[in-house]
């Protein structure tokens, strides 16, 4: 079987990131970029697979910049067989980034596509979604198991107290919350593997889809406020501390 | 148009392999090694779990061309990976060292086919680890003083005497190991053989009880009759030294990544804690006499990583190394100790709690300057480089 997961690259979790000066934007240098981590539950979940069923085609593909080609890089050095890249400069809107999934997906006939539940940068969590809208696929959001047989895979999801197991036919789409186990990290031999490799590019321009269609704008990004010193109440019995302490966070605080 | 660093015949940029084994061992080294640090220096110990990935991950053999089963890097990769591990810790850090430069590349480079098909894969693996076995409790420096004995009997080798400061020594499963075949021939007299553990009349004698690197083991190695078959031995009779020398020139470079290595951790705790410690109503970071200590780290270490990478470089060429590996060694290991005193002293008192990492980067990075040839023995190096012409 051959399994597809659409990643995206976003900035480093260890990265402290800046908002660039027009305000819109977040400032892109000096950033570390990496997979992003459900991104990369979904690249172990398909290579659990690939580990007990070596037949099986784990494909990776983004849409994105042309630095985009580290994180398909590291994908392929995690033990992923193929990788592809749809050229996009600019920043492509949601709902066309999904429409140009789609014509790689038609393309490449995976019989299951694994996306990340969201991405780390914008937290959106639309692309998986909207993908098996545009495909007419079935779709199971925040999966943590899959596990397939003759046509069709069970999804299964964490629910509050327990887990549902949903069944879907194949060809489908599930978004994935976590793996079992933790991303693996790509091995030196897994690096030289990946470097024989070719990583097949189209233009984005060349799918034509309208990258601004629907338009969103961002208006403004700004850093949540520095926060303030703590205080700490001192000088006095524990009923008056109490009273001190309640009427802070009544009338200072406002969280009572 | 502007020329690029690398048509201009200078390039610092590091290649996509060299980027993805960097970053491999960096979030290794941070998620798996760090966390453990602590622990292997005080329990003088290192998790075979995680040699064991290690070795999973391709860094037990990571310059080990593929066809010997290793992963095909080169040097430079080699070595951001070693910086990698050191800056999580050192004792780790000096077992793959050891490991890959100084038992698996003799054998590399001086072994037979056979030998290299029959040792190497596994090595490079990791599944068995290698040590060097050089010094003597009467000779370190003086390598040709050696009183261990080989002497030839039918199909054998007999070996004869005692290896100390063998680093690995108890851990191995192969050593690469020296020996007089003629005393009256001084060095010229010197072969090395591969002797496998749980040969008769090898074994493990005591283990030292160190400073620092607490948690790679120092072992004493004892050989007593102990029948090395001929097809052991490692290039020809009289090559010992040679190979022991070559060895050494190469495995200095790792121990000046490692020494950038441990000086790296020193200057990313100290601008840690630098930025949070509180002294006189500001952070101690505010004071310039803290921040020219931060300066000099940071300048230091970029300087030892400069003359570390030039040097592996240089080994990747297939270039004479020799002045330049010991350049980097001095250097790097005299910029880990003043690195790791500064930590200390940044630290202050809490820089002398077992609570903190100063302390043990203080311990772990003086080794930098005896191992693998002492900085004394680096500067005649040097200097009979230098003076050759």
């Amino acid at each position: 079987m051959k399994i597809l997961i659409p990643l995206k690259q976003v900035p480093d979790s260890t990265v402290r990131v800046k908002v660039a000066p027009d305000g819109k934007r977040i400032a892109a240098d000096g950033i570390t970029w990496s997979i992003s981590p459900y991104d990369e539950y979904a690249i172990e979940m398909a290579l659990e697979r690939k580990d007990s069923d070596p037949s099986t085609i784990v494909a990776v593909v983004t849409v994105g910049p042309a630095r985009s080609r580290d994180a398909l890089r590291q994908a392929l050095a995690m033990g992923c067989d193929e990788a592809s890249l749809v050229l996009a400069e600019e920043e492509v809107a949601p709902l066309a980034v999904a429409r140009a999934l789609a014509k790689v997906v038609q393309d490449a006939k995976p019989d299951l596509v694994l996306c990340g539940k969201q991405a780390s940068d914008d937290d959106q969590g639309f692309v998986g979604p909207a993908l098996a809208e545009v495909l007419g696929w079935a779709h199971v959001s925040t999966i943590t198991k899959v596990v397939v047989s003759e046509g069709a895979a069970e999804l299964w999801r964490e629910v509050e107290g327990g887990h549902e197991v949903w069944k879907a036919t194949l060809p489908a789409l599930a978004t994935v919350h976590k793996s079992e186990k933790e991303p693996r990290y790509p091995s030196l031999p897994g690096i030289m593997k990946a470097k024989k490799k070719e990583i097949p590019e189209r233009p984005f321009a060349s799918l034509g889809i309208d990258a601004n269609a629907p338009k969103l704008e961002i208006v403004s990004l700004e850093p949540p406020p520095a926060r303030g010193g703590g205080k700490i109440l001192k000088d006095g019995d524990a009923k008056a501390l109490a009273e001190r302490l309640a009427t802070s966070l009544r009338d200072e605080a406002k969280v009572l | 148009m502007a020329v690029t660093a690398a048509e201009a015949g200078f390039d610092l940029t590091l290649s996509d392999e060299q980027e993805l084994a960097q970053r491999a061992a960096r979030d290794f080294a941070s998620e798996k090694v760090l966390p453990l640090a602590a622990e292997i220096d005080e329990q003088g110990k290192i998790p075979p779990a995680l040699l064991a990935e290690m070795g999973a991950l391709g860094f037990m053999g990571a310059y080990v061309p593929e066809r010997y089963g290793g992963s095909g890097l080169d040097t430079v990769s080699y070595i951001l990976i070693v910086e990698e591990i050191n800056r999580a810790c050192a004792s780790t850090g000096v077992v793959l060292s050891s490991h890959l430069s100084l038992a698996i590349e003799p054998i590399l480079e001086y072994g037979t086919v056979a030998q290299k098909e029959h040792f190497l894969p596994a090595m490079a693996r990791g599944e068995r680890i290698g040590c060097f076995a050089l010094s003597e409790p009467a000779s370190g420096s003086d390598a040709a003083a050696m009183r261990t004995s080989a002497r030839r009997d039918g199909d054998s080798w007999v070996l004869n005497g005692t290896k100390n400061f063998i680093t690995n020594g108890s851990l191995s499963d192969v050593a690469v190991v020296f020996a007089q075949t003629d005393p009256a021939k001084r060095h010229k007299g010197i072969a090395a053989f591969i002797v496998e553990k749980g040969t008769a009349g090898f074994s493990v004698g005591k283990l030292e009880k160190k400073l620092g690197i607490r948690g790679s083991d120092t072992a004493q190695l004892i050989f007593a009759d102990c029948r090395v078959p001929a097809a052991n031995l490692l290039g020809e009779v009289g090559d010992g030294f040679k190979i022991a020398l070559s060895t050494l020139d190469g495995g200095r470079i790792s121990i000046a990544a490692q020494a950038v290595g441990i000086a790296r951790a020193c200057l990313e705790d100290s601008l840690g804690y630098a930025k949070e410690r509180e002294a006189f109503g500001k952070k101690i970071a505010e004071f310039q006499a803290i921040q020219w200590m931060l300066a000099d780290m940071a300048t230091e270490i970029d300087a030892a990583r400069l003359l570390t990478w030039r040097a592996a470089s240089l080994k990747d060429a297939g270039q004479d190394h020799i002045l330049a590996a010991a350049e980097a060694k001095l250097f790097a290991s005299d910029v880990a100790v003043k690195a790791a005193r500064d930590c200390v002293q940044i630290f202050g008192g809490y820089g002398y709690l077992k609570d903190f990492p100063a302390e043990r980067h203080y311990r772990d990075a003086k080794i930098t300057e005896i191992y693998e040839g002492t900085s004394e023995i680096m500067k005649l190096v040097i200097a009979e480089e230098i003076l050759k012409e």
